[in-house]
């Protein structure tokens, strides 16, 4: 054996770990505009962000980082719901006394049950409000309709989400709660009692329902969710990233643009000898271009002076910092607050009054003015009216402010809309007592 | 490079080529196996044997229910009505949300949100859309009186024994 072959082998084992790491992440923390560029769209769950993004989009005052909030809630529930499915049965007979258990002998039982529970709650209001900033800021207009429209499905999976996973822990409120909620449903004209009986799988809420619901709670639901959430992000990029006004592309740049995009067979990106040199191993066999963003009017990067910045680190920064507050917030509501766990299911006892989850509760307040009307007209009008939206107000002007005065009529009447839905969850939540009279909370 | 010469009949555009054919014949096959597909899926998830409480079931000899008798029977969601030689059978389940309506002095209450009942579930107040149905009850072989609530009949007709 030469002694050439022999120091090969050791400086192959020295390198051993560097190599490893180099494998899986193909480059170094980015110092130059280039490696950002490339740590973008190298990397698997980078690639799905753009490797820059306009400083409008990043202006927590224009999100509020509602979108990603309800995303990084999903994937708590998803991460706590997997958890709690390792002790948790689907049989009317062990359910509740599972849910005891979580409460008394699993470790940290009662801490993910309460995680879970109340991330299920902030989600559903989470893109419910993200649902408001995108109306408010005129962002469902073209070429983000398609987009909108995938939000109010997502919007409605959440809800049933959340709805049948109130039926698993087996207890009164959980009971009752989904025998008014599936009774709404049967109000629907000529399917609505089939549609109840295929939900159930029975005529009442029993083993047959718990399963039924468990099975859409942990497999059917979030498979459907992750599907339309991947479609949801995958749009915001084909459309053009995230709503901006028009002006704000006029804006004359803050700093000069750093990427050139050449033709041709030559790639110029780096800005510095120190850079092209870091960016050599990149160059030889394959041209890389920035991939710019897609459509027509909001195609900016390239030559043109623009007020997009990298990604890494000014977005991946932004999202890193919503997602600690996210989760700190869930624990900090979990720490303070237990899920509640009312007494066994008993049927022959129902609560007075028996209330559906409260985001149903505006729907239940309505039912008790008109069955048909209020549990399946009036919604199926205003879910029709809300995917429709974007193809009847098509006029693009102001896209990408909150409020734009020429859009005061739209903004007023989906102000009311919100703002009715709103009180009539708070009217059926603190102010319907027994018999679901008027009492007052105070 | 030169574009392949199309054939002339392809131009003229309405008339019926082949592919065309073919094409529409394979893309109603594909999509009527979709539509079949997820009508089955349907079927399947549409039980057809239930494994609560059956709908037809016994309720003992006539005997056991006096004249004027209105005995609530709780796990079967029906209160059972005796009227002199008559009898029947009442659903107790509310027609607005699926509470329990219990039996008062005037008909039915439901404890959930307040709709009420007469003696025959007509709704006298309350949320409630409908009246209670009425099921309908037979003797079986046995003599013992059999209620399927399958079987929704008028209101007012009763079984005489």
């Amino acid at each position: 054996m030469s002694s050439q072959t022999t120091s090969s082998s050791w400086k192959s084992l020295v390198a051993l770990p560097e190599n490893i790491w180099r494998s899986i992440f193909r480059n170094p923390l980015p110092s130059s505009d280039l490696g950002r560029a490339s740590t973008s769209f190298t990397n698997f769950f980078l690639h799905l962000h753009p490797v820059k993004v306009h400083r409008h989009s990043l202006k927590a005052t224009f999100t509020l980082g509602l979108g990603l909030i309800s995303f990084f809630l999903f994937f708590i529930l998803v991460v706590t719901g997997i958890l709690l499915m390792f002790y948790y049965v689907p049989s009317t007979t062990q359910a509740y006394d599972r849910m005891l258990d979580l409460r008394g002998t699993v470790a940290f039982g009662i801490f993910l049950r309460n995680m879970h529970r109340w991330a299920a709650h902030g989600m559903v209001a989470a893109v419910f409000l993200h649902m408001c900033r995108v109306f408010l800021t005129g962002s469902y207009k073209p070429p983000r309709e398609f987009n909108w429209v995938l939000g109010v499905f997502l919007l409605l999976v959440t809800l049933f989400m959340s709805f049948t996973g109130y039926l698993l822990p087996w207890d009164q409120l959980a009971f009752w709660a989904i025998t008014v909620g599936t009774s709404i449903a049967s109000y629907a004209p000529l399917v609505g009692k089939q549609v109840k009986f295929i939900l159930l799988g029975d005529t009442t809420v029993g083993q047959e329902a718990l399963l039924r619901f468990y099975v859409l709670h942990v497999a059917v639901l979030p498979a459907v969710l992750s599907l339309l959430v991947a479609i949801h992000f995958w749009r915001i990029r084909k459309d053009g990233g995230l709503s901006r006004p028009e002006e704000e592309d006029s804006l004359p740049a803050e700093t000069p643009a750093t990427v050139e995009v050449l033709q041709g067979p030559a790639v110029v990106m780096a800005t510095s000898p120190a850079a092209a040199a870091a960016a050599a191993p990149l160059i030889p066999k394959r041209h890389y271009g920035i991939q710019g963003l897609v459509r027509g009017p909001f195609t900016k990067v390239g030559n043109v002076p623009d007020r997009s910045v990298f990604s890494w680190p000014n977005l991946f920064m932004a999202e890193l910092v919503v997602f600690l507050i996210t989760v700190a917030g869930v624990l900090i509501v979990s720490l303070f607050f237990n899920a509640p766990l009312e007494q066994p299911v008993n049927v022959m006892h129902p609560p007075n009054p028996a209330k559906a989850p409260w985001y149903f509760l505006g729907l239940q307040e309505q039912v008790s003015y008109s069955a048909f009307w209020g549990g399946v007209g009036i919604p199926t009008i205003e879910v029709l009216l809300l995917l429709l939206v974007p193809y009847i107000d098509r006029k693009i002007v102001g896209v990408g402010r909150w409020f734009a005065r020429e859009r005061l009529l739209a903004n007023f009447l989906f102000l009311t809309f919100v703002i009715v839905n709103v009180l009539l969850i708070v009217i059926g939540t603190f102010f319907r007592g027994p018999n679901w009279e008027f009492v007052s909370p105070w | 490079m030169k574009a392949p010469v199309k054939p002339a009949i392809e131009e003229s555009g309405d008339a019926l080529t082949r592919r065309r054919m073919l094409s529409w014949f394979s893309g109603f096959g594909l999509f009527g196996s979709l539509i079949i597909t997820a009508f089955s899926n349907l079927i399947f998830i549409k039980p057809r044997a239930t494994y609560g409480q059956p709908n037809r079931f016994s309720i003992g000899k006539p005997e056991e229910f006096p004249s004027g008798a209105r005995v609530s029977l709780d796990e079967r969601r029906v209160c059972i009505v005796r009227e002199g030689d008559k009898i029947a059978a009442i659903s107790t389940t509310c027609t607005h949300l699926g509470c329990i309506v219990s039996v008062s002095e005037t008909g039915f209450a439901c404890p959930c949100h307040g709709s009420r009942y007469d003696q025959d579930g007509n709704v006298t107040g309350g949320p409630a859309p409908r009246a209670l149905p009425w099921y309908q009850v037979r003797l079986a072989p046995n003599g013992e009186i059999e209620v399927d609530k399958d079987a929704e009949i008028e209101a007012g007709s009763y079984l005489r024994v």
